[in-house]
C-alpha cells in the first residue's frame, strides 16, 4: 500500500498536496469522542473520511465523511489521522498512521503503558510527524484562564490544587474493564492530572486511592495527592456516579498571593429554572455539556492545525501526552501496592 | 483520687446554684466567644483566668492566674473551660481532674497521643466529665450529612472530600508555634473534619498525608505547615481526602470554611457549613446557627447530669491520633496503619 503523503515531501507540516484541496482527515474509531471532534473539523471545512470496527456508516450519515474498509485505505486516503478509539488501540494506529507519514492526533490517554506512551513519542520524532495529545482540558477556557493567571503571577507561588471531576461511568463496555481503560483513574481523572502538570509542574511522589461500591461496581471514586518537584501539592478527586449524575468539574488553586476558583455547577449565565430545565433533554453524564462554552474541542483541533500549517507550538505537546500517562500509571501502582511512589 | 463532687442536691445549675465554671486562659480566641455566651447565661457563674493579659475578654469577672480562678469559689468551679495553647492543655484538665471538675477542652485535645490518653484517663478515673469543643458538630449542616447517612439517602458511601481552609491564624502569634500548638495548619484544621468523619464512619484505618510552607511562608513560625492533604481510608473501603490548608488569603472577606461532599450510589451531598450569610461586594454577614451555643449547652447539659455526651474526650483523643499519623506519614512519606485505642 502506498502513501499519498510520504514523509519526506512535507518536512514539518501536513499541508495538502495541491494548494486548493482540503484537508484530508481520517477519523479512526467513531463512538462518542469522534462525535465531539466533529465540529471542530466542520469548522475547518476538512474532507473528512473515517475507518471504524463499529459504526462508520451511522457516522458517515452524521458527518458526511468517507467511510474506508481497511485502515490501510484510510490512511492512503488522508493527511492528517484522529485516532478517536478504544485505549488498548492507540498505539498500534498511531504508529502505523506515523509509518505512513500522517500527522496524528490522539484521544488521551496515549497509552495505558508509560513506556508504550513514550515510545509513541519517539516514534513521532523519528518519523517527523506532529503527535498531538488530546487533552482537551487545556482547551477549556476555564483552566486556560487560570493557566494564563498563574504564569502571569496573580496568585503568587502556587501551593495547594484541588481538581474534582464527576461523570458516569461511559456506557460502553470497554471504560468499565480496568484492563482496556485503565479505569477512572487513566479515563477520566487523567484530565486533572494532566493539568496539575500544567500548572505546577512535574511530581515527585504519587499517592493514590480508590473506592468501588459494593452495591454498585459503577460507582466509584479516587483521590490522587501529587507532590510536584515545586513543593505544590494536588488533589486530584474523580467520581464515577450513579445513573444520572450531571458532569461536574471543578477547581481550588491556592498561591500565597491569591486564590482561583471555578465550578461548573455554578452560574453558567444561563439558568433554566426547574420547570423549564425539565422540558429539555438532560445530557448523558458522559461528556460535559459544552453548549454554554467555546467549543473546547473544536478549538483544540483549529489550534493542532493550525500549528500543522505554521509550524508553531501548541499548549500541548506529544511529551505532555506521556508524562501524564506516566503519573496515571504511578497512581494505579499507588492503587495497587496502598505505597506512595516515587516518580 | 476524688470523684466529681455532686455540686448542690437540688443539682447542679439548678435555679439555687448556678453553675460555677472557669474559663482557664484567654491564648485561644475563641475565649472571647465561650465567654460571651457563658456571661448571658443566668445559670452560669463564669470567671475567666487571663493569666498572659490578653484582655480581650471583657464583661466577665477576669482574674490574672490559674490559681486565683480556681480560688474564685470557696468550693472550686463545678466545671472548667480550657482555651488555652494547645500544649497547655494537659496540665490544666489532668488538674481539674485531680479536683474531680468537668471540663470541656478546645481542640485539638493535645498535641501528641501520650497527652492525650493521660488525659481521658486521669477524667475517666476521676468520673469527671471531659468533652472536646468542636463546635461544627453541632452545624445543622453536619448533621443533615449524619442524617442522609444513617438514613440511606447517599446510599452506600465511598468516597469523601472535606476542606477546612483559613487564613494564617493572626490575633495569636502561638498558633504558628509547633512547640505551643504542636505543629501548623495539619494539627489546626484536620481535627474538626476528622471528627465529623469519626462520628459518622468511625476511626479510619490508614492515614496518608503531605505538607508544605508556601502559603504565609514569611509570617508562619518556624516549622510550621501551612499546606497540607490527609488521605484516610477506612475499613469499609471509603477514602476521604482533608485539605486542612491555611489557603485564605489574607484579604478576604470571610475568614475561611468548612465544606464536606459525600458520594454515594445514592448521590452527592455538600455542605458548606458556613454558607449561610448575606454577601455583597466586599460584605459577609453571617447569619447561620451560633454552634458555639450548641455546644456550650451541650456540655452545660452534661456537666449536670455528670455525663458526657459527643464530642467526648475519646473522639478528641481519636482525632489526634489521626493527627499524629499523619505527621508520621509525612516524616516517612508513606501511608500509616491507625491502632485504635
Amino acid at each position: 500500500m502506498t502513501t499519498t503523503s510520504p514523509p519526506e515531501e512535507h518536512p514539518g507540516a501536513a499541508a495538502p498536496a495541491e494548494a486548493s484541496r482540503p484537508l484530508r482527515v481520517g477519523i479512526v474509531g467513531t463512538g462518542g469522542i469522534a462525535r465531539a471532534h466533529l465540529p471542530g473539523w466542520t469548522q475547518l471545512g476538512v474532507d473528512l473520511h473515517c475507518y471504524s470496527q463499529a459504526g462508520a456508516e451511522e457516522f458517515a450519515a452524521e458527518s458526511g465523511a468517507t467511510v474506508h474498509g481497511t485502515l490501510e485505505e484510510l490512511l492512503a486516503a488522508v493527511d492528517v489521522v484522529d485516532v478517536c478509539t478504544p485505549t488498548p488501540a492507540h498505539p498500534e494506529i498511531v504508529r502505523a498512521a506515523l509509518d505512513a507519514g500522517k500527522d496524528v492526533i490522539c484521544e488521551k490517554p496515549l497509552a495505558l503503558d508509560p513506556a508504550e506512551a513514550r515510545d509513541l513519542v519517539e516514534h513521532a520524532e523519528t518519523a517527523g510527524r506532529r503527535l498531538f495529545p488530546a487533552h482537551v482540558v487545556r482547551y477549556f477556557p476555564q483552566y486556560a484562564a487560570a493557566k494564563q493567571a498563574i504564569d502571569t503571577g496573580a496568585v503568587g507561588n502556587l501551593a495547594v490544587l484541588r481538581f474534582e471531576r464527576t461523570g458516569s461511568l461511559p456506557s460502553r463496555e470497554w471504560y468499565a474493564d480496568e484492563e482496556l481503560s485503565g479505569g477512572i483513574v487513566m479515563d477520566q481523572m487523567i484530565h486533572d492530572i494532566d493539568q496539575a502538570l500544567w500548572m505546577a509542574g512535574p511530581v515527585s511522589t504519587v499517592y493514590a486511592q480508590q473506592a468501588i461500591a459494593t452495591s454498585d461496581s459503577a460507582v466509584r471514586t479516587a483521590h490522587v495527592v501529587l507532590t510536584h518537584h515545586s513543593g505544590v501539592l494536588s488533589h486530584c478527586r474523580g467520581f464515577w456516579g450513579p445513573a444520572g449524575t450531571a458532569f461536574r468539574y471543578t477547581f481550588d488553586l491556592a498561591g500565597d498571593a491569591g486564590r482561583l476558583q471555578y465550578d461548573s455547577a455554578g452560574d453558567s449565565g444561563i439558568v433554566f429554572d426547574d420547570v423549564a430545565s425539565s422540558r429539555q433533554s438532560s445530557g448523558d453524564g458522559f461528556l460535559p455539556d459544552v453548549s454554554v462554552l467555546a467549543d473546547p474541542y473544536a478549538a483544540e483541533i483549529v489550534e493542532f492545525m493550525t500549528a500543522l500549517s505554521t509550524g508553531a507550538p501548541t499548549r500541548v505537546e506529544a511529551a505532555d501526552g506521556a508524562l501524564a500517562v506516566e503519573v496515571s500509571r504511578a497512581a494505579l501502582d499507588s492503587l495497587r501496592t496502598g505505597r506512595s511512589i516515587t516518580c | 483520687m476524688l470523684t466529681a463532687r455532686p455540686t448542690d442536691p437540688a443539682g447542679p445549675g439548678g435555679p439555687s446554684a448556678p453553675l460555677k465554671i472557669a474559663l482557664m486562659s484567654c491564648a485561644h480566641t475563641h475565649a472571647v466567644s465561650y465567654a460571651a455566651q457563658l456571661r448571658t447565661r443566668a445559670e452560669v457563674d463564669l470567671v475567666v483566668a487571663d493569666p498572659d493579659g490578653y484582655g480581650d475578654v471583657r464583661g466577665a469577672r477576669v482574674v490574672p492566674s490559674f490559681e486565683d480562678a480556681w480560688a474564685a469559689w470557696p468550693e472550686g468551679p463545678d466545671a472548667i473551660v480550657v482555651t488555652s495553647a494547645n500544649a497547655h492543655h494537659k496540665d490544666l484538665v489532668l488538674e481539674a481532674a485531680r479536683r474531680g471538675v468537668h471540663v470541656l477542652c478546645e481542640k485539638p485535645l493535645a498535641t501528641n497521643v501520650p497527652d492525650a490518653e493521660a488525659m481521658v484517663a486521669a477524667c475517666r478515673e476521676a468520673g469527671v466529665v471531659l468533652m472536646t469543643a468542636f463546635p461544627v458538630h453541632f452545624a445543622p449542616a453536619v448533621q443533615a450529612l449524619r442524617t442522609a447517612v444513617a438514613d440511606g439517602t447517599l446510599g452506600e458511601v465511598i468516597g469523601l472530600t472535606g476542606t477546612n481552609n483559613g487564613k494564617l491564624p493572626s490575633a495569636r502569634d502561638w498558633f504558628t508555634d509547633v512547640e505551643l500548638a504542636g505543629g501548623g495548619a495539619m494539627v489546626d484544621h484536620t481535627v474538626h473534619l476528622a471528627e465529623i468523619l469519626d462520628s459518622i464512619f468511625g476511626p479510619p484505618a490508614t492515614v496518608h498525608a503531605v505538607t508544605n510552607r508556601i502559603l504565609y511562608a514569611d509570617r508562619a513560625g518556624e516549622g510550621a505547615e501551612t499546606g497540607g492533604l490527609v488521605t484516610l481510608t477506612y475499613d469499609s473501603g471509603v477514602v476521604a481526602t482533608i485539605d486542612c490548608s491555611w489557603s485564605q488569603p489574607a484579604d478576604a472577606v470571610t475568614w475561611g470554611g468548612l465544606r464536606l461532599q459525600a458520594l454515594g450510589t445514592g448521590g452527592q451531598l455538600q455542605i458548606d457549613s458556613f454558607a449561610q450569610h448575606v454577601g455583597g461586594p466586599g460584605q459577609w454577614l453571617p447569619y447561620g446557627t451560633d454552634t458555639d451555643a450548641l455546644l456550650l449547652d451541650a456540655f452545660l447539659d452534661a456537666v449536670r447530669e455528670g455525663k458526657a455526651v459527643d464530642p467526648t474526650g475519646e473522639v478528641g483523643l481519636r482525632t489526634v491520633a489521626v493527627v499524629a499519623a499523619a505527621q508520621e506519614s509525612v516524616r516517612t512519606g508513606q501511608p500509616v496503619a491507625l491502632t485504635t485505642a
